[in-house]
């Protein structure tokens, strides 16, 4: 696996880290690796998997106004 | 014929009234005053042109079903009929059907930037990309109030909470309002979105007219990452519509397709998760199996199997050896038998004849020592030390101790004359 793909989890873009997750799955899966490479491999699929997690139950949503500030619900259109 | 019999003005204004009615018309003008009021149970207003000034009035009901809102400076093509309001004794025309004059000039103007747009191409299909699956952060262009604005807010939020929104309000109406949309698209654009969305509440034909302003396309159209409209007005396709990469019906439908639900991204990544632990699991299960064929293969149950061959070589050569090694010295030992035997069988006759040789040989020897010859009476002298024969005088002095040995003994002598034979050789 190429070094510049292993970037932390924790810093790589959930669509990122997804990505490379799948492509590790799909090594795995196709058992063509060695049995060290599927270890590693694993192990890098289980720290993106916990990053992804982590991201999804931290989740809250962020709203930057750049123009304008968005004024409450109740005013009718 | 006397006068006409006078009428009270309830009668006079009575009669006009009747005779206004009368007069249908479809008239064109624009809205100079309006007044709408909820408490009225009627919207009145004033039409206008250069010349003239017409008060009208539309029952609410029909003034809400038209749909148009009527604002001052507004061109507007309207049916009724004239009346009068005798209290006041006022001309008033009664609305009875109102749309916008300009719309279908409008919708003219529209359609013919929509082909200029399509045949430079902006509308092609292939020009339209596709959204990100996992957007983390997402432009929203539309009006800071509304509905629209929190309809997309809160399906974000709902859905997709991972992403970040970043924000331009801008005024989604009025003459000023193109050029703001346009500002806000390269607004948003700048914070870096992975997809913008450009959406507005519904709206008459007219109010959506910034969404088919050429500058707002343009915007679209430049915009670095793929664009979803959610204007709402079904019925009709604005050109941002037509140029975004995504149209959708309304600001939540927009909000829905610009993200996937994050309960179903839970579920992808439970799939995933499981897949690889069997993924790992089925490798390690391989390496297991693969090993276990390998340990039941005879190399590694029997360590014969691995050192037979050698030491079966090894067996070979040690019982050749064994054998070698007997059946040498037994050839050996034969060779020496036979040696032997042959000695034995031939040494006493090689005795034999080796002893009348010996007999013949020392007979023969016998007749020639020198011992015989001194016998006959001959000497023969030696030098004092004996090692030498004393062949002339001349290799002995006076004085020289001389040895002679005679027939039987020996004599040591002291030279005391010598006398040179004459051959000459002789002499000191």
């Amino acid at each position: 696996m190429d070094e510049a793909v292993c970037k932390a989890p924790d810093e790589m873009a959930f669509g990122e880290a997804l990505a490379e997750l799948e492509a590790i799955v799909r090594g795995l899966e196709s058992g063509q690796l060695e049995l060290e490479e599927s270890m590693t491999r694993y192990q890098r699929g289980v720290a993106l998997l916990q990053a992804l997690q982590g991201k999804l139950s931290d989740a809250q949503q962020k709203v930057t106004a750049l123009l304008g500030e968005i004024e409450a619900d109740a005013e009718g259109e | 014929m006397g006068p006409q019999r006078a009428v009270s003005v309830t009668e006079a204004m009575g009669s006009a009234k009747r005779a206004l009615e009368q007069v249908r018309l479809r008239v064109v003008g624009e809205v100079s005053e309006f007044a709408d009021k909820p408490g009225y149970r009627a919207a009145y207003f004033t039409v206008a042109d250069g010349g003239a000034a017409m008060p009208c009035l539309m029952w609410r009901d029909q003034y809400q079903a038209s749909g148009v809102r009527l604002r001052c400076g507004m061109l507007v093509e309207m049916t009724g009929h004239f009346s009068a309001y005798a209290p006041k004794g006022r001309l008033q025309f009664v609305v009875r059907d109102l749309q916008l004059a300009g719309e279908g000039q409008l919708r003219m103007q529209v359609a013919e930037l929509a082909r200029r747009l399509e045949a430079e191409g902006l509308m092609r299909e292939e020009r339209k990309r596709s959204l990100p699956a996992y957007p983390r952060r997402i432009g929203l262009v539309t009006s800071p109030r509304g509905k629209a604005v929190h309809d997309v807010v809160r399906t974000l939020k709902r859905r997709y909470p991972l992403a970040e929104i970043v924000f331009a309000g801008v005024p989604v109406e009025g003459s000023d309002a193109a050029s703001a949309i346009a500002a806000g698209l390269r607004t948003v654009a700048e914070a870096g979105p992975d997809l913008v969305l450009l959406v507005r509440g519904g709206g008459s034909y007219e109010d959506l007219m910034p969404f088919n302003a050429e500058e707002v396309a343009r915007a679209v159209v430049a915009c670095p990452v793929p664009v979803v409209t959610g204007i709402g007005h079904e019925p009709d396709t604005s050109i941002a519509d037509m140029v975004a990469d995504l149209r959708a019906s309304t600001p939540t439908a927009a909000a829905e397709s610009a993200a996937p639900a994050i309960e179903e991204v839970r579920a992808a990544l439970a799939t995933t998760s499981r897949r690889l632990g069997r993924a790992l699991a089925h490798r390690v299960q391989h390496a297991e199996h693969q090993v276990a064929v390998l340990a039941r293969r005879p190399v590694f149950t029997d360590c014969s199997v691995v050192v037979g061959q050698a030491a079966q070589a090894l067996d070979q050569a040690a019982l050749a050896l064994h054998r070698a090694l007997p059946a040498r010295l037994e050839r050996e030992a034969e060779r020496v038998r036979y040696a032997r035997e042959g000695l034995v069988r031939v040494g006493p006759r090689i005795g034999e004849r080796d002893a009348e040789r010996v007999a013949v040989g020392a007979a023969e020897l016998d007749a020639l020592s020198p011992l015989k010859v001194l016998g006959r009476g001959y000497a023969v002298c030696y030098t004092a030390d004996g090692a030498n024969v004393v062949r002339s005088a001349a290799e002995v002095g006076v004085g020289d101790r001389v040895g002679v040995r005679v027939g039987s003994g020996r004599l040591g002598c002291i030279v005391e004359e010598v006398e040179r034979s004459d051959d000459g050789r002789s002499g000191l």
